[in-house]
């Protein structure tokens, strides 16, 4: 089971947010949008790369609908449904 | 032609929409105003000093007779640019662009990735269309395993940015495009990535070279080097700078007021001309740093020191020093199997630049960090 801390550290090295630590970003935060984390589209295309090649699970569209990238829990139930 | 909108899995009318805001508004709007020769102003309303920047004109000051479109772009000195085309600019640019497709495939559809609130999408991803008379595709967020189904369906001309291109590498599917055909924008796209797309995927990536001002300039496929120019388009050079003469030109520009533009436009593009329709680019305004009183490019200098066989990767920063006399000095981080020394570089920048002075500092022994697609991020010592 990949946990949200898991995660998180790889969202950090990966997209290159050096100056965020950890336990800054909350399980439920946004990752978009200004009252979250700010991140944007191309951080989006990113995360679906990090995800693969680090978990080994394929993002396969957008799912605007079901919001996987909504916050580090939806990403993460995605990866463990999906795994 | 008509959009289809991919979000809610319909087609959609083209139809004139106050105050558009996703990308299928956009383009339904942006359309509408062109078909119907109604003025409109294009611009990226999600950036707040942008917005109040055009907000800040009336209307009535900003509309001018005869004219299509005012994009506003950011402006390479930071302050926002208006930039106004005639339909006619349009039309032209769009025949233009079609003339250089393949002539043996048939496209029937567009897939576009790209937002509609700059030239590069409104022009090409819709205008384009409409004068083919086929369909635009749109979806709001594209991610690379989206985009390979739909660029797996023969017909399907993709109108995209280089970084869908790198993605699309990482994930490397074990599919062939050989029925789509690729285009990018300015942004640049490394040999190394055009290459590899090509072979993995059997399918082209046609890379146009354009801005708002001059709309489109060149273009070249896949790996090649050499910056073709349209056949409209004259290319000229002053002070290595790129100038351009074409009917795809803005006919007027406004950054303190409305001034015609005269031809020809002066881009702060550093080029090589080789032929009359031909040049290497050699950097871009983007990259610029001053020194010694003249503009290269930080990216022409990476790739310098990238070019020295024992480099891995080399990042150029620019460090403003308000206190020297020198407007700017360079900070070249450097992966290699072996330390570079700093006459060495000295030498080989010498025989590029001449003898301009140009002040940097290297640092040895590091690893450049890179994003999963590709982009350089950052710099982190080696041990």
């Amino acid at each position: 089971m990949i946990t949200t801390t898991d995660l998180k550290v790889k969202l950090i090295d990966g997209l290159g947010l050096e100056d965020i630590e950890v336990d800054e970003i909350g399980d439920d935060m946004a990752l978009f949008g200004d009252d979250g984390l700010g991140l944007d589209s191309v951080d989006a295309i990113e995360i679906t790369l990090i995800v693969e090649k680090e978990f080994g699970v394929k993002i396969k569209d957008a799912g605007e609908e079901s919001g996987v990238f909504s916050t580090p829990n939806t990403l993460v139930t995605y990866i463990n449904e999906n795994k | 032609m008509k959009i289809y909108d991919m979000d809610k899995k319909c087609y959609v009318d083209i139809a004139h929409i106050k105050n558009p805001t996703t990308k299928v508004e956009q383009l339904s709007e942006a359309l509408y105003c062109y078909e119907n020769e109604i003025f409109d102003i294009i611009y990226d309303k999600a950036q707040p000093a942008l917005k109040a920047h055009v907000e800040s004109f009336s209307e009535d000051f900003l509309k001018q007779v005869e004219m299509q479109f005012l994009y506003f772009t950011s402006g390479t000195t930071g302050t926002p640019t208006g930039v106004y085309k005639t339909k006619l600019n349009s039309k032209k640019q769009a025949q233009a662009f079609i003339d250089t497709l393949p002539k043996d495939m048939k496209f029937n559809r567009i897939v576009t990735t790209v937002p509609f609130v700059h030239i590069y999408g409104v022009d090409i991803g819709g205008v384009v269309a409409k004068e083919m008379d086929i369909d635009v595709w749109v979806k709001e967020n594209f991610i690379p395993e989206e985009l390979a189904r739909e660029a797996n369906v023969d017909g399907t001309l993709v109108v995209t940015t280089p970084l869908f291109i790198k993605a699309l590498n990482r994930i490397k599917k074990d599919t062939k495009f050989s029925g789509a055909y690729f285009i990018t924008s300015t942004a640049p796209l490394s040999l190394e990535d055009a290459k590899e797309f090509k072979e993995s995927y059997g399918s082209s990536v046609m890379q146009l070279f354009a801005s708002t001002e001059n709309g489109i300039m060149a273009y070249k496929v896949d790996d090649e080097t050499i910056l073709k120019a349209y056949d409209c388009v004259e290319i000229g050079e002053s002070d290595n700078m790129l100038n351009i003469s074409s009917p795809f030109v803005a006919q007027k520009i406004l950054n303190d007021t409305i001034e015609k533009v005269e031809l020809p436009f002066q881009t702060e593009d550093i080029v090589e001309i080789l032929s009359e329709h031909e040049f290497k680019l050699l950097g871009r305004s983007s990259s610029l740093a001053k020194v010694a009183g003249k503009r290269i490019s930080t990216l022409q200098i990476e790739a310098i020191v990238e070019g020295l066989e024992c480099v891995e990767c080399a990042l150029v920063k620019v460090r403003k020093d308000a206190k020297a006399l020198r407007d700017e000095i360079l900070d070249i981080y450097i992966e290699s199997s072996r330390d570079i020394k700093q006459k060495e570089l000295k030498e080989i920048l010498k025989k590029v630049f001449g003898s301009m002075h140009i002040v940097f500092k290297l640092h040895n022994g590091m690893i450049i960090t890179k994003s999963s697609v590709g982009k350089k991020i950052g710099f982190k010592e080696k041990n």
